[in-house]
């Protein structure tokens, strides 16, 4: 079922496509060496389009990893990947104008303000009508009347929605989500969250790394947990409890707790 | 059409943010001023200095001044992860490569802008004699330096090794394009000889050599 996105500028086409879609994203024998150390060992995942999925791990278990490779980011990776059915090998930056990402880092220009940062990611992206776009985002995120101001003048919150914004400038079809609420208060964080309700409600497929057991059954579908850059536990949140998860990565707690 | 565009853009975000934030410019103009009056000092001000030391006076202040640019141009992109937003974007790595080249030359004119004219000044550098051919074999022997410059800049801060660093991978490679030009100018300033001949076309080949060569490597060199 797919809730109606609570925002106009989330509706995607992806929600309404009625033909059989192939995988967001699908990866066979995934694996990263850096050095001597194995980072990622032999990742198989397929994750259909309009799913919601929670990554899980304890730190350096491979999710950023894991992200950047999805990303089309990281160098020396084996294995196969393909998103929405193409793969990636050899046409990386055509796959790239279908991602999203947001991370615990910003993204951004510091001196440049959130509307310049928006029309200039805008711009790259090819994006028509880039500006009415980025005021469009901005005031979708709550921040039309900051729009003029210098990122590095903007509280972490308050960044941390521009970059939400610039990561949705081009209206991608896969939003990668790295810890995205460190650092954020409260408020912030429970914005994020309905931020993330609310793209996910217009259809886009997202994948969210983090430590928050809570958050991961308030928001996701379906989880996967890595352990030493193996994927140890991939099930739906549905019937989840946390004793399954902390065996699945090797005994470490998580943060929340909920059964 | 469309990579053009994306390198317009990338330059223009470059000089936008410095326009704003003065970081890099202010610095390197100092930086080249200073080089400048401490050595011409240190070489007894006053009387005339012969072309090839002060060209080679000159070329101390671009080298240094030019580092310093390189790293501050670089650490925007490293600052809050702005790099790893830009590559995220479907823009070829070495359209990336090329905005960044292209924003730190227009850096090193302005630097040379400045620092060059106290030069002449300060050691009675007579420029009259080949105007044209000095701003030739500058030229030449700043993109080269730039093309070096921009490529390890981007390899030092993707593989976070410590910024010192640059000036020990740069300055070496950058030796055969040293040499050329401070030839080029002895040849030109003190033999009256036309701008010509097998240094400038080293300093031809150095530029497209090293261009082409990081548009190829610069995707492998980077990673957020």
């Amino acid at each position: 079922m797919i809730i109606a996105p609570a925002h106009p500028i989330l509706a995607t086409g992806a929600a309404s496509a009625g033909a059989i879609a192939p995988p967001a994203i699908r990866a066979a024998g995934l694996s990263r060496r850096i050095g001597d150390r194995t980072v990622l060992s032999d990742v198989n995942l397929c994750i259909q389009p309009g799913e919601f999925v929670a990554l899980l791990g304890a730190n350096g278990a491979g999710k950023s990893t894991l992200l950047k490779v999805l990303a089309t980011l990281a160098t020396g990776v084996t294995g196969a990947l393909a998103l929405f059915g193409r793969p990636v090998r050899g046409r990386a930056a055509a796959a790239r104008a279908r991602i999203g990402m947001i991370g615990h880092q910003l993204m951004l220009y510091r001196d440049l303000t959130a509307l310049e940062n928006l029309v200039f990611f805008g711009r790259l992206y090819g994006v028509a009508h880039v500006r009415q776009r980025a005021t469009a985002l901005l005031d979708f995120v709550s921040l039309a009347d900051r729009a003029d101001e210098p990122v590095r003048t903007l509280s972490r919150g308050m960044a941390q929605r521009v970059a939400i914004a610039r990561s949705l400038m081009h209206d991608p079809d896969l939003l990668l989500t790295d810890e995205p609420f460190t650092g954020l208060d409260y408020h912030s964080a429970r914005r994020l969250e309905d931020c993330l309700t609310d793209l996910h409600a217009g259809g886009r497929t997202i994948i969210l790394a983090t430590h928050d057991l809570d958050q991961v059954l308030r928001l996701a579908q379906r989880v996967v947990v890595l352990c030493s850059g193996r994927i140890t536990l991939d099930r739906p949140t549905a019937g989840l409890d946390a004793e399954l998860v902390a065996a699945a990565m090797g005994g470490m707690g998580l943060e929340g707790g909920a059964a | 059409m469309t990579e053009v565009a994306h390198i317009l853009q990338l330059v223009a975000k470059d000089l936008q943010i410095e326009a704003r934030s003065r970081q890099t410019i202010g610095l390197i103009v100092v930086l080249g001023v200073l080089i400048v009056v401490v050595l011409g000092l240190g070489l007894g001000a006053g009387g005339p200095v012969e072309g090839m030391r002060a060209t080679a006076i000159l070329w101390v202040a671009y080298l240094f001044g030019g580092v310093l640019c390189f790293e501050k141009t670089m650490a925007v992109e490293a600052h809050d992860g702005a790099l790893a937003g830009l590559m995220l974007a479907p823009v070829d790595r070495g359209s990336i490569y090329l905005g960044k080249l292209l924003a730190n030359l227009a850096l090193m004119l302005a630097m040379a802008l400045v620092v060059t004219p106290v030069g002449v000044v300060m050691f009675r550098f007579d420029l009259s004699v080949a105007p044209a051919g000095f701003i030739v074999v500058m030229a030449l022997s700043m993109i080269g330096f730039a093309a070096v410059g921009t490529l390890f800049a981007a390899a030092v801060t993707s593989s976070r090794l410590q910024g010192g660093l640059l000036a020990v991978l740069v300055f070496p490679l950058c030796l055969p394009l040293v040499i050329a030009s401070t030839q080029q100018m002895l040849g030109m300033f003190e033999e009256g000889r036309a701008l010509a001949g097998p240094g400038l076309g080293l300093l031809i080949a150095f530029d497209i050599i090293f261009i082409a060569a990081s548009w190829l490597v610069f995707e492998a060199l980077l990673e957020p």
